[in-house]
């Protein structure tokens, strides 16, 4: 057992917990912090691939501003006073059963598939990614910001208190 | 660690983001669970970029478009549920039944 197998078997673990929690506990406060702890796993699989700054980008963008903005929503919309009510075992059965039979036709799908063996190392430093960026795939590049733009200005417009019939600007 | 590890970890990751994008019934819940899918969806890409085959440092560039995306759509998503919740008081996907036919 190497470092990256050490590394991977840990975050695997942390990651699925996490993935669990945010899924299965009843209050919606601690399904973003099991969201937290999945993507902090994540990033530690990233870690394990030889990706450091996928795994700094997924901890800066997952942890440090998705979880703090649904954080953010939820203080703002949910009422956490309300009890849950009560849910039909029928459809959480059912639910368990699509998702399990999804996954495992996902599973079947991958292990047959001939999977090339890999023909040495890949760089996958900060540098090479930006490299890519800048030079192959600028206009990927380019359209992430515009969309990330119109996305930030779209959310502000939405989220905005609407006036009232009558009321002036 | 074997390509197979990753693949198997990245299923079982999407496999309970599938779930509960079914079961719950909060709207934030419900994209918290969308993330879990994407996340795994990342993970598959750059494990299979990265052991299989050439041209290797391409899946991290798929997975930072894919972080891009994903958070522009929790951006939107975020919006549209407190303007939801300002206009009918609730998030729960089973009391939106305005548009039911």
């Amino acid at each position: 057992m190497n470092w990256a197998g050490a590394i991977f078997g840990a975050s695997a673990a942390v990651a699925l917990v996490g993935a669990v929690g945010a899924v299965g506990l009843k209050s919606i406060f601690h399904n973003i912090l099991g969201f937290a702890l999945a993507m902090l796993g994540v990033a530690g699989v990233f870690l394990s691939l030889g990706s450091d700054f996928l795994a700094v980008v997924f901890v800066l963008v997952y942890v440090g501003a998705v979880a703090i903005a649904m954080v953010y929503a939820v203080m703002l919309s949910y009422p956490l006073d309300q009890p849950p009510r009560p849910r039909n075992r029928w459809k959480i059965a059912g639910a368990a059963l699509f998702a399990a039979v999804g996954a495992a036709g996902i599973w079947l799908v991958v292990r047959g598939a001939p999977w090339p063996p890999a023909n040495g190392r890949p760089d996958l430093s900060a540098a090479s990614a930006g490299t890519r960026f800048l030079r192959d795939y600028v206009l990927a590049f380019e359209l992430i910001s515009v969309l990330l733009v119109v996305a930030v200005m779209g959310a502000v417009m939405v989220a905005r208190r609407t006036r009232a019939p009558g009321e002036g600007r | 660690m074997s390509l197979m590890a990753y693949l198997a970890f990245a299923t079982l990751l999407f496999g309970v983001g599938l779930y509960g994008l079914l079961q719950r019934r909060s709207l934030v819940a419900m994209l918290i669970s969308l993330e879990l899918m994407l996340a795994a969806v990342s993970v598959n890409v750059v494990a299979l970029t990265t052991l299989t085959g050439s041209n290797g440092s391409l899946g991290q560039v798929v997975a930072l478009v894919l972080v891009g995306v994903a958070a522009a759509e929790t951006a939107i998503g975020l919006s549209l549920f407190v303007a939801i919740h300002r206009a009918s008081h609730s998030i729960d996907v089973e009391t939106l039944s305005e548009l039911k036919g």
